[in-house]
């Protein structure tokens, strides 16, 4: 089998929003919505203060809250782990973004470009599949299923390989088979402290998170 | 790489992006259907990239940057004669004919008169963007200002000297040619950084290496009033008082040489590689051999002062020794010593730096004393004296600790403080310039900046060569030939291409505003003023002053990419392709600003992946064209064969050179550029043209690790770091003094006093209040808070403010939409969290902005990321809740050192606006 998953290392992160904007380049999102972004989080009070960057976004869960309230199956999980969109089949409800505990769903209605009217490349950029229905972080899927038909390697080979994990600049984040115990994030799993985000609401979140090494 | 995907309609081509001082970065540009759509790393370029052929996020603006609709696309000229900010300028596009010929024209009957006018000023002035950076987008137009044949201006700094690590650049440079200074990341185990804005500011490189070494477990303690970004990568916080780091600084040297054990230290390094065995004498100078005059150190083995080259001498470092020699100061002033006492340079140092403990700087501070003690000696833990590294197969030692300063911290008063105190306390533990420890990147005063280890020449008693500007009576520059007197007033610039953007660039724009200093020309304007990928009527200080000033103006020309606060002013715009459309090369690798280690070094090439944007040309055919219309043609070809494009076109070893009777069009000139850069990384053996490098997108050579390393240079050559004492310092600044003093110029006094042997502690943040006390007849108790800046990653060097998708990113990271004030204070004051605020200077300047709540600021400082407040630029003058300090700081000389920097500091007052975000 295999869980494609990602490891966000927060040791590494350092919330330069990279991801967030190859993201939106690479997906051709509309102006306010970031499928991957980074919260800048600030814990404690002065001046015991601890500032932390944390990527967020769609956590492709084990059992996906959004798919279970999707009322056309538009939201689905594969075998591999990812949680996936048909457009064609969603008819905008947006239960599904209000059941997402990581508020990582977002439903457009009207496209919006940065400066009002649509620039070239946001007209070559622009996939009205994506209007007034729901969206989110897809794991870059497409990238991830063409490059497998090529023998690439997801995680391996950036072809293959989501677009910000491809720009992440500290490499604080991983992409990878979490079934293959030879693959980066497995062994990343497997020797550093981790969590999953509210790992509490029985998720099983395929983000997971570093916050140290392993002892 | 150009490769064809789907021939029809999506094609690849690798370019760089140069938008900050930390890069170039290699990105690959997806082209479909003729337009720009996606930016990618390029990964291939990884195997010669230290950042994994990665660039950062304003690399992915560029998209929008291209498609920005409020671009300019055809040339404009003004129509309104009068000039104002509430003036409409009237612009009406032209010709590139009739935009080319007025500038040409004017280019010619300016030129006609003389390069320098009445006053000796040059007659035509140019600014350029912070950091050299806009050189890498700006074609051939070096060759076009080296054609004009005469000295331009360039002393209208756009943040120079105030924005930048100013007195790292020059005292760094100065002491190991640090023009930037950071640690050998990869190697070092501890960094105490007071300041340095390291995840914002060093680039792809320096955030890969910092995340890699902090995975592998280096701690790096972070010194700041402020919770910053790099604050929040770091082990750990220490929150300190603004403009006090000098304090806890010498409180480090102080715990590390008075509290720990002498052989803690690296005694060999501070003996052989530095001048602290020298002996000075009662005058302040050193004292010499009265034959061969150099300094003479004790020798412990033979009981004697010998001179400090002797072979076979044990130099004392420490103590007190009764001898005899001559002293040399200022104006060759010579004194004859018998038997008199001589401290070595060390003991000098020690004497000055016990009375700075930790329980005097923890109050100065606001620092807890246990955590400055304990900081000292976690330093001293983890320096290894005595421990190797193996490099390049040299073994060199390792000395795994480093101190690095941000840009306020090393700007300005106490600059050239903290720059000695942390310089020392690696030359204590012999961790400058080895492996993991201080290391200096780049040069800029001196030569060459491709391989800074070219630059360690024999310098005078055993030290290095630094060119100063010539400070005795014969030589010294007495009249300035740049307008903000960088020569005459500041030696420490030297004389180099750099030089002028060197100085001290408020008293250009001070003069402007305020007129000439006593005893100085006659101020004037430029009869030229030309302006690219520069802002500084929003990024310098003082700003609306600065705006009537520009006004004044006669003749601006702006390359111009929209619509801004200084091109609304101009007199004509020429709209330059930005980095997509535009042809190029610029150099890559070796060891560049801030944190950009290589181990290779060579070209890479930024070409138009997509047809410029309606009439939008590239920047070295608007270059070509002026010169041929002014008539200086042969100048310009004769400057690109010289090597006005980074690279000779003629050399002994092979000839590219073009003819320079004949107009060359874009890709002729970079194609010869490019012959010749592979020329010069092959060795003479490849000479493959523009193609090669569309095709490939860079080439290199290997770049050893081991030339980071400045110390086995000095080692191979047999000099020393000049440190801690500061005899040449010491000397010209007396000389400096006396030059002025005759000239009858006494405004530079204050500035005067930084010229000292060793550094003492002054009430750096009373320098400020005494200031804008004195300036505006206020009481500094009614402005209770320090208002600062830190960069961000998404703006700084970028011109992004009106790019709506960096804009929407940045958000992201708190402060990026209003100012940054602490929770708890806050709330004593009623304000909450988005209410809008107005924030008040003592210079009557108001500017209002969202409150932005955070715990990690100290309650009694309130910062702005970045420089914003346009008024012009589309999209960015509507970011209503995002104020800048850049209206609030006055120019005042008083705030400003003697290498001419100052730093962005302010005291302000706030009260709510009403209303919120």
């Amino acid at each position: 089998m295999t869980r494609w998953a990602m490891v966000v290392d927060l040791r590494r992160c350092v919330g330069c929003q990279t991801c967030t904007a190859a993201c939106k380049l690479s997906n051709g999102t509309t102006v306010d919505v970031q499928w991957r972004k980074v919260l800048d989080m600030e814990t404690g009070e002065f001046p015991d203060v601890r500032r932390s960057f944390v990527p967020v976004g769609c956590m492709h869960c084990e059992d996906p809250p959004c798919v279970e309230v999707c009322p056309t199956t538009a939201t689905r999980k594969r075998d591999d782990g990812i949680v996936t969109m048909d457009y064609d089949v969603c008819i905008g409800c947006a239960h599904c973004v209000l059941a997402c505990p990581y508020q990582a769903r977002y439903k457009v209605t009207k496209p919006k470009y940065g400066y009002g009217e649509a620039s070239q490349h946001e007209v070559e950029n622009f996939d009205p599949a994506k209007i007034g229905v729901a969206q989110k972080c897809t794991f870059c899927v497409d990238r991830i299923d063409d490059g497998r038909k090529k023998g690439l390697i997801p995680g391996v080979d950036p072809e293959a390989t989501p677009a910000c994990v491809n720009s992440c600049i500290s490499d604080a984040l991983s992409f990878g088979d979490l079934d293959d115990p030879d693959s980066k994030v497995s062994k990343l799993v497997e020797s550093s402290k981790t969590f999953r985000m509210h790992e509490e609401l029985g998720t099983g979140p395929g983000v997971y998170y570093i916050w140290g090494a392993g002892s | 790489m150009m490769k064809s995907v789907n021939k029809d309609d999506i094609k690849t081509y690798d370019t760089y992006c140069y938008q900050c001082v930390s890069g170039p970065e290699i990105v690959t540009v997806t082209v479909k259907n003729g337009v720009a759509t996606q930016i990618s790393p390029c990964h291939r370029a990884g195997e010669v990239h230290p950042g994994g052929g990665k660039a950062c996020v304003k690399a992915f603006g560029l998209i929008q940057k291209t498609y920005n609709p409020h671009r300019l696309t055809t040339p404009m000229k003004r129509t309104n004669p009068k000039k104002g900010r509430n003036e409409d300028p009237g612009f009406v596009p032209v010709s590139w004919d009739e935009a080319l010929d007025i500038v040409a024209e004017k280019f010619k009957s300016v030129r006609a008169k003389g390069a320098l006018d009445e006053s000796g000023y040059p007659r035509l002035a140019a600014s350029l963007g912070g950091g050299g950076t806009p050189l890498s987008y700006a074609g051939t137009l070096s060759a076009l200002f080296a054609a004009w044949g005469g000295p331009i201006d360039f002393s209208f700094g756009s943040g120079q000297g105030v924005k930048c690590t100013h007195s790292e650049h020059l005292y760094g440079e100065l002491w190991h040619r640090g023009f930037t200074v950071c640690p050998d990341t990869p190697n070092t185990k501890f960094v105490i950084s007071f300041g340095a804005s390291t995840e914002t500011a060093s680039g792809v490189c320096g955030v890969k290496r910092h995340a890699d070494a902090r995975v592998a477990g280096m701690k790096r303690v972070q010194v700041e009033p402020h919770l910053s970004v790099t604050g929040g990568c770091a082990t750990e916080w220490v929150p300190i008082k603004p403009k006090t780091d000098a304090a806890m600084l010498f409180a480090l040297v102080n715990v590390v040489v008075h509290e720990n054990a002498r052989n803690r230290l690296d005694l060999a390094f501070l003996k052989d590689r530095t001048s602290s065995p020298y002996l000075v004498a009662p005058n302040g100078f050193y004292i010499r051999d009265p034959d061969s005059e150099k300094p003479l150190i004790w020798d412990e083995a033979t009981a004697s002062a010998v001179p400090y080259d002797t072979e076979g001498a044990k130099p004392a470092l420490e103590g007190s020794f009764t001898v005899s020699g001559i002293e040399t100061g200022a104006d060759a002033e010579t004194w004859t010593h018998n038997n008199v006492e001589c401290k070595t340079a060390f003991q000098v140092m020690l004497d000055q730096m016990k009375q700075y403990t930790p329980e005097w700087a923890g109050e100065i501070c606001g620092v807890d004393v246990r955590k400055i003690r304990a900081l000292a000696n976690e330093y001293l833990d983890n320096a290894g004296i005595g421990k190797t590294i193996e490099i390049d197969g040299q073994i060199l030692p390792l000395r795994p600790v480093a101190i690095t300063l941000g840009k306020t911290v090393n700007n300005g008063w106490g600059g050239y403080e903290c720059c000695w105190a942390r310089t020392m306390m690696a030359c204590l533990v012999g961790a400058l310039e080895v492996p993991g420890g201080l290391l200096g990147t780049t040069v800029r005063v001196n030569h060459s900046a491709r391989d800074r280890r070219l630059s360690v020449e024999p310098g005078p008693d055993g030290l290095m060569y630094f060119p100063f500007n010539p400070t005795d009576k014969e030589k010294w520059v007495s009249d300035p030939d740049q307008r903000h007197a960088g020569r005459m007033l500041v030696p420490l610039v030297g004389n180099s291409g750099w030089s002028p953007a060197l100085g001290p660039t408020s008293l250009a724009w001070a003069a402007q505003i305020d007129g000439s200093q006593a005893k100085m020309p006659e101020m004037t304007i430029p009869e030229i003023w030309v302006t690219f990928r520069t802002n500084p009527v929003v990024s310098y200080w003082n700003t609306d002053k600065l705006a009537d000033a520009v006004a004044k103006f006669p003749f601006i020309v702006d390359f111009a990419y929209c619509h801004d606060e200084t091109n609304h002013f101009a007199d004509i715009l020429l709209p330059e392709g930005t980095d997509l459309e535009s042809t190029q090369i610029t150099r890559i690798g070796g060891t560049k600003f801030v944190e950009s280690f290589w181990r290779h070094q060579g070209f890479a090439v930024r070409q138009a992946a997509i047809e410029p944007l309606g009439d939008v040309r590239d920047i070295t055919w608007i270059s070509t064209e002026i010169a041929k219309r002014a008539g200086i043609l042969e100048a310009y070809n004769t400057a690109i064969n010289k090597g006005a494009l980074s690279v000779p076109l003629r050399t002994k070893v092979y000839d590219f050179s073009l003819d320079p009777t004949k107009e060359h069009s874009v890709d002729e000139i970079w194609d010869a550029a490019c012959r010749a850069a592979s020329a010069e990384v092959t060795k003479g053996e490849e000479s493959d043209g523009l193609d090669y490098f569309k095709e490939h997108g860079y080439r290199v050579s290997p770049f050893p690790q081991v030339n980071w390393y400045l110390t086995p240079t000095l080692i191979e050559k047999g000099l020393r770091y000049e440190l801690p004492y500061q005899e040449r310092l010491l000397r010209i600044g007396a000389e400096l003094g006396n030059r002025l003093h005759e000239k009858g110029i006494n405004w530079w006094d204050k500035q005067l006093k930084e010229y000292q042997a060793i550094p003492t502690w002054h009430n750096f943040p009373g320098i400020w209040e005494d200031a804008l006390e004195e300036a505006f007849d206020c009481k500094i108790g009614d402005y209770p808070f320090w208002l600062m800046t830190a960069r961000s990653m998404q703006y700084s060097w970028g011109a992004n403010a009106g790019i709506q998708m960096i804009k929407e990113v940045a958000d992201n990271i708190a402060g990026h939409d209003g100012f940054i004030m602490n929770t708890g204070r806050a709330r004593e004051l009623g304000i909450k969290d988005g209410d809008m605020v107005e924030i008040s200077s003592p210079n009557g300047q108001v500017v209002t902005g969202a409150a932005v709540l955070r715990q990690g600021i100290r309650p009694d400082c309130m910062l702005m990321l970045a420089q914003f407040n346009h008024w012009k630029t589309p999209l960015a003058k509507d970011f209503n809740n995002m104020p800048s300090m850049n209206r609030l700081i006055p120019m005042l000389q008083d705030t400003i050192d003697a290498t001419g920097s100052g730093a962005d500091l302010v005291r302000v007052q706030i009260k709510p606006a009403g209303g919120s975000r």
